[in-house]
Formats: structure tokens, sequence, C-alpha cells
């Protein structure tokens, strides 16, 4: 899918560029901002594809507050009692409306059809307190595409209020769960976070565990246990077409480099599972680490250089740092119990991890030096933390033992506050990426 | 090394125990006396197993990659129902239990599998009729062990069948 960004001026006139997010309205990093989004306007309301011009711009209203809502850092105002604005007060907001109903932020924005048959959408965040624009965009799309665009607006409103990176237009892969509990049938699903888009990627004729996305959310690396012994397998996800990276060993654990030419895993020979790294198309296969223990779970450091891993070489599983060519192993995890499942945030500042303890699982975050640790969840059962693009959430899988069922759960890390990510099935093994701009 | 280690304690516990079929058993291998003398090949290989060593699974401690000294006599007798069933191959599953992360899991089962792998090599069954693999924590055992049923997961299962390789001396 293309979405052209928009730089808009006064609202309509448009040339490609950039988004400018200004400084945050919000710097208080704990405070919820209540933002008023009333629905999206359109000057002429015409037919498309998708609906008119006027019904695409309610769907993406709620789109955008469903997405805005899902967070702690908002609260949705209710603006019902309001007029809808019309369309030049899209750019120029009567700020006294939106404090009567006290927001603090406020989201505009208009949906009009263009003769090409694309939609032409902009979305404006302004800080009412302060009555200034804090960040606008726009965005060329396919009438079919609108659901992308409200992402993309509600990440708008997401960074210049917070500060931080977007978060909405983003994809999820994770194992999709059905079945007998005790073999249960493990499939790839892929969706937006929003729980749209979704689609399966293998079968569920075999198990399948652990995907990775590729940077650009091309392809997929997931371990496969189809012939009965576990395999890394590359999947390409327009094509369909897969590839089994290490044909003929027992492989598993991958991660692509954030260059997507390589990647890292585990390969295991004579029950010693080390990490190795190899080209993505299955060349030049190279060892990174040589202890007698069992090294697993890399990940990569946004800027590639560095590899996070678990191991129990001290005799228990913990963290470790190394550089990319293996050099420099270093402990990172110090605290009480076991640590595992490792992931590194795409702001490169913290890693998360599953912490094993007193017969319970929690997620945590800790800097990449292993100081300042955080336990974000209570367990009993969290395991397989993936951070989101904006580096401040990590989804999770969450298993209830009451119900037995296991799901994805996403938490803020600053103040977390974990709460379910629908799926159709049971769900594990998230690893969740921004879309490619 | 770890898995040297535990081979010695294997082997320790084994003579240590006095049992006879631990003195006669481990260096012997197939195409002795006992495996000339095998009945016809087993209708139900799996059951024939169970019914010779009593299980075709064992156990580990949480985290552990040690052979239990007790289930040495079980790893002892499927290591000679795998000689006296020269046909046989048999893959040796190992899990992990469910508190162990997704890809620690397969790798703490791979190593499991490989120690009792280890262990019937030691006792005379061919290397390469032995398969290991690992299920890591994807298949959840359903068999309560202990008093949790967290568990039952960390084991390793024989599972036989018959290579269909060519039929040996004796064989009807």
């Amino acid at each position: 899918m293309k979405l052209r960004l928009l730089l808009l001026g006064a609202a309509g006139v448009a040339s490609a560029a950039q988004a400018q997010p200004v400084s945050p309205a919000n710097p208080d990093p704990t405070g919820a901002t209540v933002i008023a989004i009333p629905v999206l306007a359109t000057s002429r309301n015409l037919e498309t594809p998708s609906g008119s011009t006027w019904t695409v711009a309610n769907q993406m209203t709620e789109v955008i507050a469903g997405d805005l809502r899902s967070t702690t850092r908002f609260i949705v105002a209710d603006v019902k009692s309001l007029r809808i604005p019309s369309f030049p007060e899209v750019t120029a907001p009567t700020y006294s409306e939106w404090s009567g109903v006290g927001a603090k932020a406020l989201l505009t924005g208009f949906v009009e059809a263009r003769s090409d048959g694309r939609l032409m959408i902009g979305c404006y965040v302004y800080d009412v307190r302060q009555q200034r624009e804090l960040a606008r965009a726009g965005f060329l799309v396919a009438p079919a595409d609108w659901r992308r665009a409200a992402h993309k607006c509600a990440d708008v409103a997401y960074s210049g209020v917070t500060g931080n990176g977007a978060m909405f237009d983003s994809r999820v892969a994770y194992i999709a769960q059905s079945g007998a509990a005790s073999a249960p049938m493990k499939r790839i699903a892929v969706m937006d976070l929003d729980g749209s888009k979704l689609t399966y990627v293998t079968t569920g004729t075999t198990l399948a565990i652990t995907p990775r996305w590729s940077p650009k959310t091309r392809r997929l690396a997931y371990t496969s246990f189809e012939g009965g012994e576990p395999h890394v397998v590359v999947v390409d996800l327009a094509s369909g077409k897969e590839q089994s990276l290490l044909p003929g060993g027992t492989s598993f654990a991958p991660a692509f480099a954030p260059d997507g030419q390589s990647l890292a895993l585990s390969v295991s020979v004579n029950g010693n599972t080390d990490i190795y790294a190899v080209n993505s198309d299955g060349t030049g296969l190279r060892r990174l680490t040589t202890s007698p223990a069992i090294d697993t779970e890399p990940e990569f450091s946004p800027d590639g250089r560095h590899v996070v891993f678990s191991s129990d070489r001290s005799g228990s599983q913990q963290l470790y740092v190394m550089s990319a060519d293996g050099t420099g192993q270093r402990r990172i995890s110090f605290g009480p119990g076991e640590y595992g499942a490792p992931a590194w945030s795409e702001d490169g500042k913290r890693i998360a991890f599953t912490n094993i303890n007193g017969g319970s699982m929690r997620i945590g975050t800790m800097n990449v030096d292993g100081t300042d640790q955080d336990i974000l969840t209570a367990g009993p059962y969290d395991s397989q933390p993936t951070w989101g693009p904006s580096s401040d959430h990590v989804m999770f899988e969450r298993k209830n033992f009451g119900t037995g069922h296991t799901s994805l759960f996403i938490t803020a890390v600053d103040r977390p506050d974990p709460h379910p990510v629908a799926t159709p099935q049971d769900g594990s093994d998230p690893s969740w990426i921004g879309r490619e701009q | 090394m770890r898995r040297a280690f535990l081979i010695a304690l294997t082997i320790s516990c084994l003579i240590g125990s006095g049992s006879a079929d631990a003195q006669i058993w481990p260096l012997r291998r197939y195409g002795s006396a006992a495996a000339k003398g095998a009945a016809a090949i087993p209708a139900n290989p799996q059951a024939s197993l169970v019914a010779t060593a009593g299980t075709d699974t064992i156990y580990f401690a949480r985290r552990g990659i040690a052979l239990d000294p007790r289930i040495i006599p079980t790893l002892s007798a499927e290591a000679r129902w795998l000689i006296a069933n020269p046909t046989m191959t048999a893959r040796i599953e190992g899990y992990s239990d469910q508190q162990d992360t997704r890809s620690y899991a397969v790798a703490i089962g791979e190593e499991r599998a490989a120690a009792v792998r280890d262990f019937l090599v030691l006792h005379g069954v061919a290397p390469d009729r032995l398969k290991v693999v690992s299920w890591g924590k994807e298949r959840p055992g359903t068999v309560p062990q202990g008093a949790t049923a967290g568990a039952a997961g960390a084991r390793v299962v024989t599972v036989v069948s018959d290579s269909g390789g060519p039929p040996l001396l004796g064989r009807r």
C-alpha cells in the first residue's frame, strides 16, 4: 500500500513532505491528556468505493479515538454536545469551545475525495490552553486505506502530545493458538495493532513459534517444527515463498539484524545450543558464542552493533550483551531469579525481559547495562515481551491459569496498565514493529 | 563439561546400584546373543517398549539436565529393548516445563534429550538409530508429576518405530 505524506498549509493545500511534530504539550510523562476528537470535516460529501467521504470521516474519527483511548496517555473528551467543526475551523479552531469540555488537546482533520480517486486526509493537533498547533500531517491514500491514515492521525496526536515515537501505525506478528491444550495448533498470524488486517502466514498443519519481523515488515523469520525438528524458516510475506535457513539441523530463536541482511539464531549441536549469525539467504554461517551451556534468545540493538541474549553459563539463566561479532560478552542481569526472552527497545535505551522468580514470570525492563531494573507486571505467567515502535509500550503474552487461555497484553512502561490486545483465538509470542513509512 | 560429568555420574550410579543388568549391559552391542534371540518384531513397538521399561517417559527437575539416579533402571531397560529390537529407531524427544521462556525451552529440551541419547549410546545402542529432537514447551505434559502440573513438562520421551530396515538373521 502506498501512503503519501503531505505537508499541509491552509486546509487542503498540500505538497509532498514530512509531518512536523512540535514540542510536547504535556511534558509530564505520567499525566493523561484530555483530548477532544470531533468528527473529521468534509467540504463536499462525495461517494468513494469505501463509502461517502462523510462516512469515512466518521469511521476514521472512531478509529483515532479508539487508538488513543487504548493508552493511559489520553482521555477522550465527550464532544457529542458540541457542533461538528466546519471545514475552515479544522485549521482555525475556536479554542474556547474545546476548553469548555475540559480538553487540553484537540485533534481536527478533514477527508476530501480527489478527482484521481484518492482521498486527501489531513490531521491537526492543537494545545487548547496555549492555543497553538502541536503537529500536523496529511496523507494521500486509496479510499480502502482510510484505516491506516486514521492510525497515522492517531500517531500525530500521540507523538505531538507525548513527545514519544509513533505507535498505532504498526504491525504485530504472533502465534494464534487453538485446539487441545496438550497438543495445540499454533500458526503465525499478522495484524495491525488494532486487530484489523489479520491474516495467517502458516497453515497450522505444522507447529510454528517465535515469529520475528524483518525491517520494513516484508519478511518474517520463525521456528517451524515441520518434519519433527525445530528449524528456522524465512517467509516473504508478499509472495508467500518460504526458505529453510539451515536445512538438516536444529535451529531456532531467529532475530533479524536491523539492516535485514543477516539474522542471529540458535543452533543446537549434540545438545549444546549456541548463537550463530547467518546471512538472510542462509549463507555465511558464523558462530558467535562457544560456551558449553545454553546460549539463546538473541535480539539486536536497533543500531545493529550489539546483541542481547540469555545464557545459563553461570548456572542459572541470565541476560548477556555482546558485540554483533560475538566479542565482549558480559552479563547484565543480577537481580533475583532468572532472566530470559530479552528485547531491545527501538530507541536503544532499555531492554525488556521475562523475570522468573518465586514461581512467577513477570515482565520488566532495565537499562542496557543492567541498571535501573523495573518490574512492570504481576505475573504469574507473563513472558515474551516485544517493544512497540514508540519505545514506551511493551506487548507480551499472559497465561490465565484459571481459564487456561493465553492472550496478548500490552502495557505502558512508565505507568504499567496491562490490558488485552484482542485476537480471534489464543495469542502468544508477539513481535511488534512500526510500519514502513 | 557438564555432560561428561553426567555420564560419569550415571555410570557410577549404575555400578553402585548393584543391579545385575547394569553390570551386564553397559557395553553390549546389538548383534549379541540376546539380540539374535529376540522375538519377532513387536506389532506395537511403543507398547512393547513400555512393557519392558515400565514407561517411555523420564522426568527432570525444573531446569534440570541431570539424569535422576532413580530412572537409570528405566533407561537401562530402554537400551536393552533397543538392542533386542535392532530394526527399531527411536526419536528421543525432549520437553521443557511451562515456566521456561520459549526458546530457552527448546534449548533445554534438546539438552535433556541429548543426555538420554548419550546414556543409550553408552549402553550399546548405535547412535545412528537415535534422533534427538526438542518440543520445547509446545507440548505441555498431561501426566501430573509431583505436586504441581508444571513439573510434568520437564521430560524426555523415547518414541520408537520400525525403521523398515533390512531383516535380520533369524527374523521370520
